[in-house]
């Protein structure tokens, strides 16, 4: 499970890993010096990214995404409400992010992950916020019906860069999701048709809409780079995160407008220059990352 | 947990590879039984088992709900047990809840049969009032007033004895109301419908001390066990429900023959059982 | 995780999107089933398990772990410790076996609330704990975790056999490996490792976890009405194909050690 870095004798090796231990940082340092990474990764490329569409049957749209070691399992389920009275033409979307105990060993059961609930947050005003899904698309019956999209990711392994692995897995999943066709009974309740068959009374029904996909406009990718000292790290993984604690998250949309701009504290203080670099990273990532997604789309469709 | 000294234990074990056991009973006799039925006024049966030092109390209840549309011609039971904190000292605070949990899901396997609700011990089919509309459910609470092992086979004979102590009242249900609508019912206040306990099996635990089991074993002997079996086992000798306890694994031929053992041993339960319930629904009717 | 299926044996198969599979179920809603010759949603015979596709280390962080799926139960496990033990735990001097079965919120066709669930939660400890040579870790504390990503019936079986897998994975010594089967009887039939929808039709269920090259059962659980040659009959079907599931297991850890480090 060791990152393999140097190819020496046993002896060399087990110094190193000692060292690597006992003082992380000028062994990082030493590293950047040279404009790499103990995994052999360039100071602004990411992990090999890959994103599996419909890992779970038993949700209407769902995605497993992988960046490094770090993966997220995102499935959306769907069901009818009564739209609210401020936009009764509008469905909704209803985020959570869970961090369950298999994933990190800092994790015990019983006690919720903090960062959880701030991910759950970040997620959601990144996913309202960027327009990408038109809610209006959600709405059955003006007033009467409407879909709200529960989407739920969970982290199965944290290994750093989880807001990038959970807005990836998420869009994937929508970019996936199938809305059922729905009927509306007599007594003018909305029932979904794909399911289990609702209880009798199903005298009239009539179909308004059948299984459809969403359109999605303006999808928003996201990179997450340390900055340490004079460098930037892109996609960092968990034990660079650990080890220099300034981080910068970037959110932008495939047209390259910014929806998200994240940087929580931190001893850097960075420069409007490094913040910039940041941005440029970004949107060469979301380049790669629209390609990834666009590629898993196609997969399916072949299947 | 019991404390025994290591003379203890070895008087304990050897005792039962003599078939003598510490009290001077045989391997698979119970402790004296008593049953006391109708000890709860609010509940429509309850009944108190004492077994040796175990004591339990267990109460059912009968409420109107609607059948699960999956099987709408059969009423639902539901069985929960709770270990007084006064019971032991280590049920103190939440200390009772695994055990708790543990009990009551071994009683809801041995006494409701299969998810469909075959081969239940209560006859679910009793229960319903109107087909796909109204039924009957059963809230079955299990109370541990006192510990000194075999909790669940004491608990078993508790609620055996606590459904033939069960009256449930006639409900009329008013004629001509069309099918969509909620029928309108008439609960009786004076006339019961007593329940057929004929069908709920026993639970006998046998518990493997060494190379041997012993039935109805008390809570020193259980702290040398090794594993435990429970086998629910009704009148005609079919097998309702089983599982095992303890960490030991257990060789498939002896799980066999702990089951035909189970078998024998439950046959006398039943007659024992049977004889205790009814002569304390004559005192009960007395008094 | 199901990205990275490389070669595999030919017991397992390799995980693909489902999506076809669930439409096909829709289509045969309630079949009749207890007839004798009805056929089963997944069209396997009554004796045949569904392909079992098994990995470990799924997540780097925890000191085991493992991916398990069949059919369409999907479950992943991780292992940790030994580490320390809660401040409040008495001193011991055998080690500490604490175990927690979580579903999703997705797992079942009705949105849950994914929280623990107590019941899996101990039957999994009862299922390990005689199989863990506890003594082997003294003072600590391993933790066993499972969480089900989607629940296809036969749930508890498979997170038992995953997490004996994890187990091992993470080095933690036991007696042997424990894998777990079960068997739903529906009418006359009995049917091996039964999918959700044969499990909420069924009349009676038994389960057995053992382990196979201790011919040893440590773990039990039955319900619903039988007689003794049944019970005969279908404890001879989980033991075999508990001994037939250790196999793949063992082959599933064999390749993981012989594979070059990633």
């Amino acid at each position: 499970m060791g990152l393999q870095h140097t190819s020496g004798d046993l002896v060399g090796n087990m110094e190193v890993d000692a060292f690597r231990r006992l003082f992380p940082l000028p062994f990082f340092e030493r590293y950047l010096l040279e404009s790499i990474r103990p995994d052999a990764r360039p100071l602004s490329s990411a992990r090999d990214t890959t994103v599996a569409l419909g890992a779970v049957a038993s949700a209407d749209g769902s995605a497993l995404a992988k960046i490094g070691y770090t993966t997220m399992l995102a499935a959306i389920k769907m069901e009818v409400m009564t739209p609210s009275l401020g936009s009764p033409d509008e469905g909704g979307i209803a985020v959570d992010f869970h961090m369950p105990p298999v994933c990190s060993p800092l994790i015990k059961p019983g006690w919720p992950a903090e960062a959880a609930s701030v991910l759950s947050k970040q997620l959601t005003d990144v996913i309202i916020s960027s327009g990408m899904v038109n809610l209006k698309e959600l709405s059955l019956i003006p007033g009467k019906a409407a879909w709200m999209a529960y989407l739920d990711v969970y982290c199965l392994n944290a290994d750093g860069a989880i807001f990038d692995a959970a807005l990836l897995s998420a869009v994937s999943a929508f970019s996936h999701l199938h809305i059922p066709a729905v009927s509306v009974t007599e007594d003018g309740r909305v029932v979904a048709v794909s399911g289990e068959l609702v209880e009798g009374n199903l005298v009239k029904e009539t179909p308004i809409k059948s299984m459809r996909k969403l359109t999605l406009s303006c999808i928003p990718f996201s990179l997450t780079c340390l900055l340490h000292k004079k460098y930037i790290l892109a996609d960092p993984t968990a034990e660079e995160e650990s080890i220099m604690e300034t981080h910068v998250t970037v959110v932008l949309d495939l047209s390259g407008r910014l929806v998200s701009f994240y940087k929580p504290g931190g001893p850097v203080h960075a420069h409007t220059s490094a913040l910039q670099d940041c941005v440029a990273l970004t949107r060469q990532r979301v380049k790669e990352l629209q390609k990834i997604l666009n590629e898993a789309i196609a997969d399916m469709d072949l299947d | 947990m019991v404390g025994l000294s290591v003379g203890e234990k070895h008087f304990i074990q050897g005792g039962i590879a003599q078939d003598l056991r510490s009290d001077g009973r045989k391997r698979l006799t119970y402790r004296p039984i008593s049953v006391e039925t109708g000890v709860l006024a609010q509940a429509n049966g309850s009944a108190r088992v004492k077994l040796g030092g175990t004591d339990v109390i267990a109460s059912v209840k009968a409420e109107l709900g609607r059948p699960n549309h999956l099987y709408p011609d059969k009423g639902k039971v539901s069985i929960y047990v709770d270990c007084s904190p006064t019971a032991a000292p280590m049920f103190e605070g939440r200390g009772g809840e695994e055990l708790s949990a543990e009990l009551s899901a071994a009683l809801q396997r041995c006494l409701l049969g299969g998810r469909s609700g075959a081969g239940a011990g209560i006859n679910l089919s009793a229960l319903i009032v109107v087909e796909g509309k109204m039924c009957w459910d059963l809230y079955i609470d299990g109370l541990v007033v006192s510990s000194d092992g075999n909790l669940l086979d004491a608990l078993g004979a508790a609620i055996k004895a606590a459904l033939s102590n069960t009256g449930i009242p006639k409900v009329n249900v008013a004629v001509g109301a069309s099918a969509d609508e909620e029928p309108e019912v008439d609960i009786s206040d004076e006339e019961f419908l007593q329940f057929d306990t004929s069908g709920v099996p026993v639970i006998v635990t046998l518990t493997k001390v060494g190379r041997h089991y012993i039935a109805d074993a008390t809570l020193e002997e259980e702290s040398q066990m090794s594993s435990a079996l429970s086998v629910s086992v009704d009148r005609h000798g079919h097998i309702c429900g089983m599982m095992k306890r303890g960490g030991a694994g257990l060789d498939p031929s002896v799980i066999l023959d702990m089951i035909s053992v189970s078998k024998h041993v439950s046959d006398q339960l039943i007659a024992k059982l049977d004889s205790e319930i009814s002569a304390a629904e004559v005192d009960e009717a007395e008094s | 995780m199901a990205g990275k299926s490389s070669s595999i044996a030919p017991t397992t198969y390799s995980p693909s999107p489902t999506l076809k599979v669930k439409k096909k179920q829709q289509q045969q809603q309630q079949p009749i089933f207890k007839d004798v010759d009805w056929v089963r949603p997944d069209g396997r015979s009554f004796q045949h398990c569904r392909p079992a596709f098994l990995r470990t280390g799924a997540v780097n962080s925890a000191s085991g772990s493992a991916y398990a799926e069949f059919g369409n139960t999907k479950v992943i496990v991780s292992v940790f410790g030994p580490r320390e033990s809660k401040k409040a735990m008495m001193f011991s001097d055998i080690g500490r076996l604490n175990c927690n079965v979580s579903y999703t919120t997705f797992a079942s066709s009705i949105r849950g609330q994914g929280s623990e669930h107590k019941e899996f939660s101990s039957m999994l400890h009862k299922a390990l704990e005689g199989a863990v040579m506890l003594e082997s870790f003294p003072k600590t504390t391993v933790d066993v975790f499972a969480l089900v990503l989607e629940s296809g019936g036969s749930d508890l079986p498979v997170v038992i056999s995953c997490a004996s897998l994890a187990l091992a994975d993470a080095g933690i010594m036991m007696f042997d490996l424990v894998t777990s089967v079960s068997v739903s009887c529906l009418g006359t039939n009995l049917v091996i490792d039964p999918i959700t929808e044969e499990e909420s039709y069924q009349d009676g269920s038994l389960m057995i976890t053992s382990m196979p090259s201790r011919n040893e059962v440590t773990q039990l659980t039955l319900s619903g009405d039988w007689s003794t040659p049944k019970i005969h009959e279908a404890m001879q079907l989980c033991l075999d194909a508990c001994l037939k599931l250790g196999e793949i297991m063992r082959s599933c850890l064999r390749e993981a050690t012989s594979a070059p480090h990633e």
